[in-house]
């Protein structure tokens, strides 16, 4: 059975809590061994800041290798307007709605990050996704938010997304809460925000009462481009913050201080019973694992230590810039990458508080020897990743986010970025470069656009919480 | 004639490749709502003076910002960048226009 399909019978599970029907997985190792393999991928195509002028769009992408167009850009959904800046996504419903009877993993709701419009895109059809719903910046600014981030479907019937800013793109940022029958506006996730100021990625586990959020900046501090001077004025951030799921009260601050700076991507265990995760501090480049004690209070430790690299076009040594990271479905690998360099790497985390660096794929970036795929030279390096259900293909995409891309790699605004692929060998702790996939963003129709998140119709190892 | 023609300022759009539009805006409307309305695409995010992707720079004549210009630091407005997103015409303009004017103001960081 293929999860390309939104909606599937519990009948396969034969799983004791599953007389309801809803619209995921009993449990994580469900979800890696019944799914069956990814057919169809959404891509994020933001085109704002580039030399040619249109409206970002949801891509299609076909990745079922039997088909005629694997490894092309089948489809896209237009958005109404320009400068949208699509980043992050995420869906109506998910495993956390395990329970919920008459839901179905149909609706994405897609986030303009710069314009703080919420597109909703029913895709029932996963080969013909259209558009339903548009919430305008007006209505999520009334609110006092902006800057829509991380999207999960959460237990309860709701949508909960991460917001950067309030409505003047100032601190501090908060939490929007939609319910998923309308797409309606709530208001503020939070009943009280404590000290947190600044917002970025969230996870969350019922089961132990927690949300965890991490920090990037305020919106007009990351939004115009990357400055040191903000860095040193402590206009970014360098803590996550522990929230009560049921109170949805902030109770601790992990600060991190200088090793931990801009921490981003929050990935939990996926296993329900685990309390503990991982957050990539991009610009200290270190990978940090936080854990519940037995007192019931967080601490941290940092497990993967990246050292900035003297690279001779540079003034400066360059941090490897950690953007995105990835936990195997069986909490058994975890993924990043290091956006500056031009690197993903793999580390086996079944030790959870000492990961082994096992393997490493170099692709384009400052340090890499392969700078082409199939001829074409790779634009920008690896950045958001996606990871098969089964744990045995890694995708990614090589644009961060406009302003950024603009400073570093200025070519992709000019010839968009790329889509790619390895193909992950778990039983054997090593990853190898596809060279037979390519989806170049450059040559969509309608002209080049940046590929950002990555996403599967039947749900992925970033999209679903089991409690 | 109408009213808010009588108020308007020609603007000069110049690209770095050389092309070259005049646009009229009007008394308090923005470059970039007028820019659109005559069907020239000029880069454009947030749309209120926080996110810098329209960032230009101001070749000749006055311009005023609507709102706070939060995209730009305290240099880079001293230096003659412009938000056309919040700002209107005081008198006919020159701005440079493109893509790449908002990382320009910044620069690449270590490098």
């Amino acid at each position: 059975m293929s999860t390309d399909e939104p909606t599937h019978s519990t009948e396969h599970h034969g799983h004791e809590h599953h007389e309801v029907e809803g619209p995921g997985y009993p449990t994580p190792a469900a979800m890696r061994t019944e799914s069956g393999r990814e057919k169809t991928a959404y891509v994020m195509a933001p085109r704002v800041g580039m030399a040619n002028d249109g409206p970002d769009f949801v891509g299609v992408v076909d990745i079922d290798p039997e088909s005629d167009t694997y490894s092309e850009l089948i489809d896209t959904v237009n958005m109404p307007n320009k400068g949208d800046e699509l980043h992050h996504f995420g869906w109506n419903a998910c495993s956390s709605s395990c329970h919920a009877e008459g839901l179905s993993r149909q609706y994405l709701v897609v986030p303009g990050q710069r314009s703080s419009r919420i597109h909703i895109i029913d895709a029932e059809d996963p080969r013909n996704p259209e558009m339903v719903k548009v919430i305008e910046p007006e209505e999520i600014f009334e609110h006092d938010l902006s800057a829509p981030h991380t999207v999960h479907c959460v237990p309860g019937g709701k949508v909960v997304i991460s917001m950067l800013g309030d409505s003047e793109g100032e601190l501090p940022g908060g939490f929007l809460q939609l319910d998923q029958d309308d797409f309606s506006i709530d208001g503020h996730w939070e009943a009280d925000r404590g000290e947190m100021e600044m917002n970025y990625d969230y996870w969350y586990q019922p089961r132990h009462d927690v949300l965890i959020s991490s920090e990037w900046a305020a919106p007009n501090t990351y939004y115009p481009g990357f400055d040191l001077e903000d860095v040193e004025a402590g206009n970014y951030g360098d803590s996550i913050h522990i929230w009560t799921w049921e109170d949805r009260e902030h109770v601790q601050t992990l600060n991190f201080g200088e090793a931990g700076q801009i921490p981003l991507e929050v990935r939990m265990s996926h296993n329900p019973e685990e309390t503990q995760g991982y957050v990539g501090a991009a610009l200290s480049s270190n990978i940090i694992r936080f854990y519940e004690e037995d007192d019931g209070a967080w601490d941290w430790d940092v497990v993967i230590d990246e050292e900035a690299r003297e690279h001779e076009d540079w003034d400066m040594p360059v941090p490897p810039l950690i953007t995105d990271i990835v936990l195997s479905l069986d909490d058994q690998y975890l993924f990043f990458s290091n956006w500056l360099h031009g690197d993903v790497r793999m580390y086996d985390v079944s030790d959870s508080a000492n990961p082994r660096l096992v393997d490493q794929i170099w692709a384009g970036g400052l340090f890499s020897a392969r700078q082409e795929v199939q001829g074409e030279p790779i634009r920008g390096a690896p950045q958001m990743l996606q990871l098969s259900r089964d744990g045995r293909r890694l995708y990614w995409t090589t644009s961060l986010f406009s302003s950024w891309d603009n400073q570093f790699f200025p070519e992709l605004a000019e010839e968009g970025s790329l889509m790619l692929k390895a193909d992950v060998f778990p039983d054997e702790g090593r990853m190898e470069l596809d060279e037979e996939f390519l989806v170049d963003f450059g040559d969509a129709p309608g002209g080049p656009a940046r590929a950002h998140e990555i996403r599967w119709p039947g749900g992925d190892c970033t999209s679903d919480v089991w409690q | 004639m109408s009213a808010t023609d009588e108020a308007a300022h020609a603007v000069e759009l110049r690209w770095p490749d050389g092309r070259v539009e005049t646009i009229r805006v009007g008394s308090g409307e923005t470059v970039v709502d007028a820019a659109e309305a005559t069907g020239v695409a000029i880069p454009y995010g947030c749309l209120y003076g926080a996110c810098g992707t329209c960032t230009a720079e101001l070749l000749d004549g006055e311009i005023r910002h609507l709102k706070p210009v939060r995209a730009l630091k305290e240099r880079a407005l001293d230096a003659g960048y412009v938000l056309p997103c919040i700002a209107t015409p005081e008198t006919d303009c020159r701005l440079r226009i493109g893509h790449e004017i908002q990382a320009e103001v910044l620069g690449t960081p270590w490098k």
